[in-house]
C-alpha cells in the first residue's frame, strides 16, 4: 500500500492541491471562482504545454494554436445553427446545421486539435532545437493568420459569441485533474520515458534505435488534445471566441508559467501555473489603484505583464530550472526498508573516467 | 609565491625556479574528477611532453592552465605568479599562448586574416608586420597561401598556420593540445621539426599527445598520466629503461602486470 | 508599367528595411548564438524616444535617440545576456523573449497601447518624378540610407581591427579568447553596433507609417527574423538576403495576389520558412565558416 502511495504521490500531490484551491474558491465570491477558474484553465493549457515541452526538451511556441482550434470546433459546434448560418456562410452544411451537447463538442475541438497537431508534427518533429521551436512559432502565425481571415468560417476578426457558458469551477476542475492525471501516466508510459532519455542525448538516443520521431508525434498529439481543451473551455468561459485572443500574449502567459514554475516536471507546470496566477492576481489589484491608507498608488494597467516578465527573466536568470527545479513531489516519509541501491559512485566504472568535454566543443552532424 | 617542484622532478636545464609549476592540481566536472592532484612543471627552454591514454586528464590540465576550465584545488603558477582564476584572454597577456585540439583556424577569414588576429594582444604594428614576414619564412606554404580562406588548407597547413599564429603573441611558453592528431606520418615529422627548430630559439614549449612515442622522442621531459594521476615522469632514456612505463601509460596497476604470463 | 516600377521600388524599399532589421538579428546571433527578439524594442525605444524630442531638431531627436537606444542595448546585454553567455540555445530564446516582453510591457505601462502620432522628416514625404514615374521620396530614401549602411557595415567588419575581431568571435568564440579576444568587449560593440541598426530602421519605418505602437518593433522584427531563418542565421550576407527577400515578397504577393487572399501573404512566408528549415536548414546563403547551425 505504502510502495503505491509512494508511486502515485507526485501526481496525487498536485492533484490534491488543485483541487482544495478549486473547493477553497467554490465557497467564495462570484469574483474569486471566476478568478480560480480561470486559472485553471491556463493550468489545462500549462500542464498542456509541460506534456510535449517537458518530455520532449522541446520548446513549442505553436501550442496557444491548438488551444485557439480547439475553441473554434467547440463553438461551431455548440452555435446555435440560426446564427451560424447568418454569419458564417462558409461552413459546410453538416456543421452549419448541427448543433451539439458541450461535451461531445469539447472532445472533439481536442480531437481536432490533435489531428492538426499530427499533420503538422509530421514534417516538424524532425527538426531539433531551435529549429523546432522557430517552426512552431511558423505555426502560431499561420493559425493566427488563417483563422483571422477565413471569415466565412471562422468569423475572421469578429468574435463568434453566443457560446453556452459552462466553464465553471467544477468542470474546469474535472477536466484539470484528467489533464494532470493523464501527463503523469504519460511520461511514466515507455513511450514517455523514451523521449524523455532523448532529451538528454538524442544521439545516444538514436544509436540505441529509439524513434525518436515517433515518440515526440505522440506526445505532441497528446499534449494538442489539452491545449485543444483549454481553449474549449476559455471559450465557454468568456462566451466568445476571438482569434486575438489565441496569440502572442497568450502564448507569452503560458510559457512564462511554465519556466517559472520548471520545465522539467509536472510539478513545475502546476507550481508554475498557481504561482503566477496569484501572482497576476495580486498585481491586477495593484493595477486598479491601491489604497494603503497613507498613500495611494493610481491606476497602473499592464503592471501585471510587466511584472511577469521580470519574474520569468530573474528565473531565468538565478533558478533556470524553476521553482519545482525539475523535481516532481515526493512522498516526505521514509521507505519502510532500507533502500538496497546505493548512489552511483563518481566514477563509471573503477577507474575509467569521463573523457573531459574539449575545449572548444566539435560541432555535431 | 615560490613553485613547489612535483616529487619525481629531474634537474631542469640550470633554471632552478621553473616558469610554469602546477601543484596538486584537482579538476572536476561535475562529480567525475579528471585530475587528482597533479603536480607538474615546466622550466625555461624545455621542451615538456604529457602523455596518456584517452581520458587521462591531459586535455584538462592544458584547459585549466589556459583559464578555459575552472580547478576545484591546487595552484598554478607562471613566471611566479598565480593563473587561476584569470580568463584566457589575460592569460594569453601574461604569455602563454595554446594551440586547440583541432588547430581551430578561422576557416572563413584568409590566412593573412588569421595570422594578424595572432597578434591581437600587441600594439607594436611595425614590429608585428616584421614578424609575419619572418614567420612566413619559416612557414613558406602560409606564404603561398597568404591570401587565401583558412578553411581551404590541408590538416598539416592548418597546423602551421595555427602554431604561426600562437607565435605571433610573443609567448613565453607555447601549449599544444595533441598537434599530431589527424595528420599523416609525414606531416607530423614536420610539426616536430618545428617545434624542436622552436626550442633551438629559446621557445619553451609544454605539449600532451596520445602518440606518445613522438612525444617521447622529442621532448627533454615527459610526464606519464593516466586516470587523472601521474604515474611516471623522466627523460626519454629514463622512461624507456622503466618497465613500468607500459603499464603505467596504460593505467593497469603494478600487481597485475605481474600476475600476467 | 508605372505601376509596375512603383511596385518595384516599393519593393526594394520594403526589403531594405526587413534587411537592415534582419542584420541587427544576425549580429548579435553570429557572436552570441543569441536569438534576440528584444531587438524589436530597440526599435520601438528608438520611436518613443523621437518622440519625447519632438520638440527638438530632428537632427538632435536622432543623436539622443540613438544613444538611448545604444545604452539600452548595453544595459541589456550586461543584466540579462551576459550571465546567460554559457547557457543553452532554449533557455537563451526564452530569456530573450522575456526581455522583449518585459521592455515591451514597460513602454506600454507608462505609455500605453494607443498609437501615437508622430510626423518627422516631413519633406520626404513628398513625390518626385523620375523618368515619367511618381515615386515617394520617402522610398528612394529609405533604399539609399540602407544600401550606405551596408557599406558601411561592411567596411567596418572586413576592414577594421574591431570588426576582425567581431567576426573571429562570431566564428570561434572561445578560440578568439585564447588569442586574446576580449569576449565581453566583441559582444558589448555588438550590440551597440545592432542599436544603431536597429535605430536607424526606426527612423525609417516611422518616416512611413506615422505612428507609433509599442508593438510596431516586436512586428518588424517577427518578420524580419523569419528572414534570417530563411537567409540563413550564421551569416551576415544570410540575414540580409533573407530579410530583403520576406519585405520585397509581402510587397510582390500584395500586387499580385487576389484581394481576398493578400491578407494571406504573410502566412505564406511562414509556410516558407518551415519548408527552408525542413529542406535547408542552414538557409539559403549559409555561411562558408560556418559550423553550428539552427
Amino acid at each position: 500500500m505504502n510502495r503505491v502511495l509512494r508511486a502515485l504521490w507526485p501526481v496525487l500531490s498536485l492533484m490534491l492541491l488543485v483541487a482544495a484551491i478549486a473547493v477553497a474558491a467554490s465557497g467564495g465570491s462570484e469574483i474569486v471562482q471566476r478568478q480560480v477558474t480561470y486559472g485553471l484553465i491556463e493550468l489545462i493549457a500549462v500542464v498542456a504545454l509541460y506534456i510535449f515541452v517537458g518530455n520532449s526538451g522541446l520548446l513549442s511556441f505553436g501550442n496557444v494554436s491548438f488551444m485557439a482550434i480547439g475553441a473554434y470546433v467547440s463553438a461551431l459546434l455548440t452555435m446555435r445553427p440560426a446564427s451560424k448560418g447568418m454569419l458564417l456562410p462558409g461552413l459546410p452544411e453538416l456543421i452549419s446545421s448541427a448543433q451539439w451537447p458541450v461535451i461531445p463538442a469539447a472532445i472533439a475541438g481536442g480531437l481536432v486539435a490533435s489531428a492538426f497537431a499530427f499533420l503538422a508534427g509530421i514534417p516538424l518533429m524532425r527538426l531539433s532545437g531551435i529549429a523546432a521551436s522557430i517552426a512552431t512559432f511558423a505555426v502560431l502565425e499561420i493559425v493566427y493568420i488563417g483563422a483571422g481571415n477565413w471569415t466565412d468560417v471562422t468569423g475572421g476578426q469578429n468574435s463568434l459569441i453566443g457560446l453556452p457558458i459552462y466553464s465553471d469551477i467544477w468542470v474546469c476542475l474535472i477536466w484539470s485533474l484528467i489533464t494532470i492525471a493523464t501527463a503523469f501516466i504519460y511520461q511514466e508510459t515507455r513511450s514517455g520515458l523514451l523521449l524523455r532519455a532523448s532529451r538528454e542525448d538524442i544521439v545516444a538516443a538514436r544509436a540505441a534505435g529509439v524513434n525518436v520521431h515517433r515518440h515526440r508525434l505522440v506526445s505532441f498529439v497528446i499534449s494538442a488534445f489539452f491545449s485543444g481543451i483549454a481553449g474549449v473551455l476559455l471559450g465557454h468561459f468568456l462566451g466568445t471566441v476571438r482569434i486575438e485572443t489565441f496569440y502572442l500574449d497568450l502564448t507569452f502567459a503560458i510559457l512564462a508559467m511554465l519556466v517559472v514554475g520548471g520545465m522539467g516536471s509536472l510539478a513545475g507546470a502546476v507550481i508554475g501555473a498557481i504561482v503566477i496566477a496569484v501572482l497576476t492576481e495580486a498585481l491586477r489589484r495593484v493595477e486598479a489603484g491601491v489604497d494603503f491608507g497613507i498613500f495611494a498608488v493610481g491606476a497602473l494597467p499592464g503592471l501585471g505583464d510587466a511584472v511577469l516578465a521580470l519574474a520569468m527573466l530573474l528565473i531565468i536568470l538565478f533558478r533556470p530550472k524553476g521553482l519545482s527545479q525539475g523535481r516532481e513531489i515526493t512522498w516526505p516519509f521514509r521507505a519502510e526498508r532500507p533502500s538496497s541501491s546505493k548512489n552511483p559512485s563518481e566514477s563509471l566504472a573503477d577507474g575509467s573516467r569521463m573523457a573531459p568535454r574539449p575545449m572548444i566543443s566539435k560541432p555535431e552532424s | 609565491m615560490t613553485a613547489q617542484s612535483s616529487g619525481n622532478a629531474t634537474a631542469t636545464m640550470g633554471n632552478p625556479t621553473p616558469l610554469l609549476a602546477v601543484s596538486d592540481l584537482q579538476i572536476k566536472y561535475g562529480s567525475i574528477t579528471a585530475l587528482r592532484g597533479l603536480s607538474i612543471h615546466v622550466g625555461g627552454g624545455e621542451i615538456v611532453a604529457v602523455v596518456g591514454p584517452n581520458g587521462a586528464g591531459k586535455s584538462s590540465l592544458l584547459c585549466a592552465i589556459a583559464g578555459v576550465v575552472p580547478s576545484a584545488k591546487g595552484a598554478i603558477t607562471f613566471l611566479g605568479k598565480p593563473l587561476i582564476g584569470l580568463s584566457p584572454e589575460d592569460i594569453l597577456r601574461r604569455g602563454i599562448a595554446m594551440v586547440p585540439e583541432g588547430r581551430h583556424i578561422f576557416g572563413s577569414m584568409t590566412v593573412d586574416e588569421n595570422l594578424r588576429l595572432g597578434a591581437t594582444v600587441r600594439t607594436d604594428r611595425g614590429a608585428i608586420a616584421k614578424d609575419i614576414e619572418e614567420l612566413l619564412e619559416t612557414f613558406p606554404i602560409l606564404r603561398e597561401r597568404r591570401k587565401q580562406p583558412a578553411g581551404r588548407l590541408s590538416g598539416g597547413e592548418q597546423q602551421q598556420l595555427a602554431i604561426a599564429r600562437a607565435l605571433l603573441c610573443k609567448p613565453r611558453l607555447l601549449m599544444l593540445d595533441e598537434p599530431s592528431l589527424g595528420l599523416a606520418p609525414i606531416v607530423i615529422d614536420q610539426v616536430y621539426q618545428i617545434l624542436t627548430m622552436l626550442r633551438q630559439r629559446g621557445m619553451t614549449i609544454l605539449l600532451i599527445e596520445q602518440n606518445a612515442t613522438r612525444a617521447l622522442n622529442t621532448a627533454d621531459r615527459t610526464y606519464v598520466l593516466s586516470a587523472g594521476s601521474l604515474r611516471l615522469s623522466g627523460t626519454k632514456t629514463e622512461l624507456l629503461n622503466n618497465r613500468d612505463f607500459d603499464a603505467a601509460y596504460f593505467g593497469v596497476a603494478e600487481a597485475e602486470t605481474r600476475v600476467l604470463p | 508599367m508605372i505601376n509596375l516600377v512603383q511596385n518595384v521600388v516599393d519593393g526594394i524599399s520594403v526589403g531594405s528595411l526587413y534587411a537592415l532589421t534582419a542584420l541587427g538579428i544576425g549580429l548579435i546571433f553570429g557572436v552570441m548564438r543569441l536569438i534576440n527578439v528584444a531587438h524589436g524594442e530597440l526599435i520601438t525605444a528608438m520611436g518613443y524616444t523621437m518622440l519625447l524630442f519632438a520638440s527638438q531638431s530632428v537632427v538632435v531627436a536622432m543623436i539622443g535617440g540613438m544613444i538611448a537606444v545604444v545604452l539600452l542595448a548595453l544595459v541589456t546585454e550586461r543584466v540579462a545576456f551576459r550571465p546567460l553567455r554559457s547557457a543553452d540555445p532554449a533557455t537563451l530564446l526564452v530569456a530573450s523573449f522575456a526581455v522583449s516582453f518585459f521592455l515591451q510591457k514597460s513602454i506600454a505601462l507608462v505609455i500605453g497601447y494607443r498609437p501615437k502620432g508622430i510626423n518627422i522628416l516631413p519633406s520626404l514625404g513628398q513625390q518626385v518624378v523620375v523618368f515619367g514615374v511618381r515615386l515617394q521620396l520617402l522610398k528612394m530614401a529609405t533604399i539609399a540610407v540602407v544600401a550606405v549602411m551596408l557599406i558601411l557595415l561592411t567596411w567596418f567588419l572586413k576592414r577594421t581591427r574591431f570588426g576582425l575581431e567581431m567576426r573571429a568571435a562570431a566564428e570561434n568564440f572561445r578560440m578568439a579568447q585564447l588569442l586574446g579576444i576580449r569576449g565581453n568587449r566583441v559582444i558589448a560593440m555588438a550590440f551597440a553596433l545592432s542599436a544603431i541598426l536597429a535605430a536607424a530602421v526606426a527612423v525609417l519605418f516611422i518616416s512611413q507609417s506615422g505612428f507609433l505602437t509599442p508593438r510596431m518593433g516586436l512586428q518588424l522584427v517577427v518578420i524580419a527574423f523569419v528572414g534570417t531563418v530563411i537567409g540563413g542565421l550564421g551569416s551576415l550576407v544570410g540575414a540580409a538576403a533573407g530579410g530583403f527577400f520576406v519585405g520585397a515578397t509581402t510587397v510582390f504577393l500584395q500586387a499580385v495576389l487576389p484581394p481576398d487572399l493578400r491578407q494571406l501573404r504573410e502566412a505564406f512566408v511562414y509556410l516558407v520558412v518551415i519548408l527552408v528549415l525542413l529542406l535547408r536548414p542552414q538557409g539559403l546563403f549559409p555561411a562558408s565558416g560556418l559550423k553550428e547551425r539552427v
